[in-house]
């Protein structure tokens, strides 16, 4: 009995999938990137994914759906068990010989670019808001999106006026241990700058550093990412295994704050002007909240 | 060393292992076929005329996915078992695994350089670019071992504890290489890496798996042929000598081999580890050390191993997928274990 119902279940879901794929927008959803994940939700599409990757963390329901695995190692099989019609991820999401072969099961792949930039952003949303047959919706959150950019950039101008851009470092670390610190070229600084700090570290990638060359650099803020911890855990968890930082500026300022380390990867995000806002905040305590 | 089960009864057993092995590979993933689609499916596939209606999801699941997949497990696990044991007959001494003439960290080299350095000359055809990390951990396996080999020659012998030591010292080299550029490496190529090292049999596609069908089929068909030759050798190297073995020729195909092999299976399937050391093992615990049984049956053994730890690394954790590597020594490991204690007793 249970077979037989998996058959016709099966065969109800090629059906269906034949004919929608010609005239309807598809239904059920496979996300394979967490800032995308977070974009179908915020457009209305939750109730269409069936499966998301392990680096789709947000919003706090997607963990209950079932996990594809990490978006660099799919399994084709794995994915086609969920009865997809599409799969959406961004271009890292591979290995490729799987995405050919959930392709030629007649899913729709679409690939969607994670470069941290405005237009991207504009072009992944229309995209997404035409898939999900919410294009009015995208193009909307979209103008919100690029107002609350706008009015960042005017807050760090302004705040600039009055004070001095602070020297930061950004401090990404697992249980406190053994922090990496943000260089250029990633995620975390360009999130620094659009805040208006000013990334003490002039390395690229994210690299351990000495403690020697990280009390030299004198950071007047430090920003950490705990991936395993959250607040006041991290935040003693890292001073205790750097006993060091106590020395900084920052820390004797008890300039020392918290980030997601979720919105480091994947593009950008709909939290991320949130972020930017808290961060910037705390980068001009003077003219923090105006 | 007392004989568990004649060599008759280990064949018999093992091709049924190895049987079993192929059908549940075939039958089994997250998608869920019913087993007469399957059978139907199957048939298709080896040309007999059936009629499609509602048979091309099982057609290409099983076609496109699970039959390049079993395939690629054969091959991989066969090949490794089968250089396990010719490298424990060239050091005579069990604890030797592939990895000892460097082929594995030169593999793991050729695949850092080609996984960091791929986003460094990011501008190769669309065609290539798949087969770079392939073909890089292939060639770095390949050159690894020449030089262990070639650091082991004097005056025309090979000595194998040079050899050995050789292997080390480059094993040693090529992991801090792999080490430096782990550090190069940004966020994404780094867990690409990571994954690489655990292996997978994820992703196979016809395209890739023909170059390691011809090798590991070449390698499983010449090394068995040197079964006596490997036998003549656990006595002694001189003592080989006065048998009439070439000894100089044989370590060289043994090593050669075993590079080719190794150097081709590390570069479809990434490393998986444990295959080689141990599987030759289990079976000289179970049948002895006369390689001619040991060299077929380690080939059936690992094949059969490898597909049933894929099989688990499918399943576990469906939609998602475990990397094969934890899979091979977490299932082997304690079995390999209990065989030991239970000889003790």
């Amino acid at each position: 009995m249970r077979l037989s119902t998996r058959v016709a279940a099966l065969c109800v879901g090629l059906f269906v999938s034949h004919h929608a794929a010609a005239a309807e927008l598809p239904q059920r959803w496979v996300s394979a990137g967490g800032a995308l994940s977070e974009w179908i939700s915020a457009l209305g599409g939750e109730s269409k994914l069936v499966g998301v990757d392990t680096t789709s963390q947000h919003p706090e329901s997607l963990k209950a759906l079932p996990s594809i695995g990490y978006q660099r190692q799919l399994s084709a099989e794995g994915i086609l068990s969920l009865r997809p019609q599409i799969l959406v991820g961004t271009e890292e999401v591979g290995p490729p010989p799987v995405l050919s072969q959930v392709r030629s099961a007649g899913v729709q792949v679409e690939l969607f670019s994670a470069q941290p930039d405005l237009p991207t952003l504009q072009g992944n949303l229309q995209h997404l808001g035409k898939l999900l047959g919410a294009e009015d919706q995208a193009s909307q959150v979209f103008q919100i999106y690029q107002r609350q950019l706008d009015q960042q950039k005017i807050r760090v101008t302004r705040a600039q006026l009055k004070e001095k851009s602070p020297g930061v470092l950004l401090l990404l670390g697992h249980a406190g241990g053994k922090p990496l610190i943000a260089g250029k070229d990633t995620a975390a600084d360009w999130l620094l700058q659009q805040a208006g700090g000013h990334n003490l570290a002039t390395h690229t990638g994210y690299k351990p550093f000495s403690v020697e060359s990280l009390v030299s650099l004198d950071p007047e803020m430090l920003v950490f990412a705990d991936r395993a911890l959250t607040g006041d855990a991290a935040r003693a968890a890292l001073f205790k295994e750097n006993p060091i930082l106590s020395s900084t500026r920052a820390a004797k300022d008890g300039r020392v704050m918290e980030l997601d380390p979720t919105l480091l990867v994947g593009g950008l995000g709909p939290r991320l002007p949130a972020a930017l806002e808290k961060l910037s905040d705390a980068f001009y305590p003077g003219s923090a909240g105006q | 060393m007392t004989i568990l089960v004649k060599p008759r009864a280990l064949f018999v057993g093992l091709i049924l292992l190895c049987v079993l092995a192929i059908w549940l590979s075939l039958a089994l993933g997250p998608v869920s076929l019913p087993l007469f689609d399957t059978l139907r499916a199957a048939l298709r596939l080896v040309g007999v005329p059936i009629a499609p209606d509602g048979l091309e999801q099982a057609e290409l699941i099983l076609g496109q996915i699970r039959l390049p997949r079993t395939l690629l497990g054969l091959a991989v696990g066969g090949v490794l078992a089968l250089s396990g044991v010719a490298m424990q007959g060239l050091f005579r001494n069990p604890l030797a695994d592939p990895g000892l003439v460097g082929v594995s960290s030169g593999a793991a080299l050729g695949a850092a350089i080609a996984i960091v350095g791929g986003s460094v000359f990011g501008g190769l055809p669309e065609s290539f670019g798949p087969y770079l990390l392939s073909l890089c951990a292939f060639l770095g396996g390949l050159g690894v071992t020449a030089l262990v080999y070639r650091l082991g020659r004097r005056n025309g012998q090979t000595n194998v504890a040079t050899m050995l030591l050789a292997g080390i010292a480059l094993t040693a080299l090529a992991g801090s290489a792999v080490g430096l550029f782990t550090y190069l490496a940004d966020d994404a190529t780094l867990r690409t890496l990571t994954f690489w090292n655990l292996g997978s049999l994820n992703g196979a596609s016809y395209s890739r798996l023909w170059p390691l069908l011809l090798i590991s089929a070449g390698v499983a068909l010449w090394l068995p042929r040197r079964a006596k030759a490997l036998n003549a050798l656990l006595l002694g190297e001189s003592e080989a000598g006065h048998l009439g073995i070439d000894v100089e020729r044989l370590k060289r195909e043994l090593v050669f081999c075993t590079a080719l092999g190794v150097g081709a299976a590390v570069a479809a399937a990434g490393m998986i580890g444990f295959v080689g050391l141990v599987v030759p093992h289990l079976v000289r615990l179970l049948a002895g050390p006369d390689h001619r049984v040991l060299l077929p049956a380690s080939v059936l053994a690992g094949a059969s191993l490898l597909l049933f730890a894929d099989l688990v690394a499918r399943l576990a954790l469906a939609p998602a997928e475990l990397p094969i590597g934890i899979v091979t020594a977490f299932i082997g490991a304690p079995f390999f274990l209990y065989l030991l204690l239970r000889g003790r007793a």
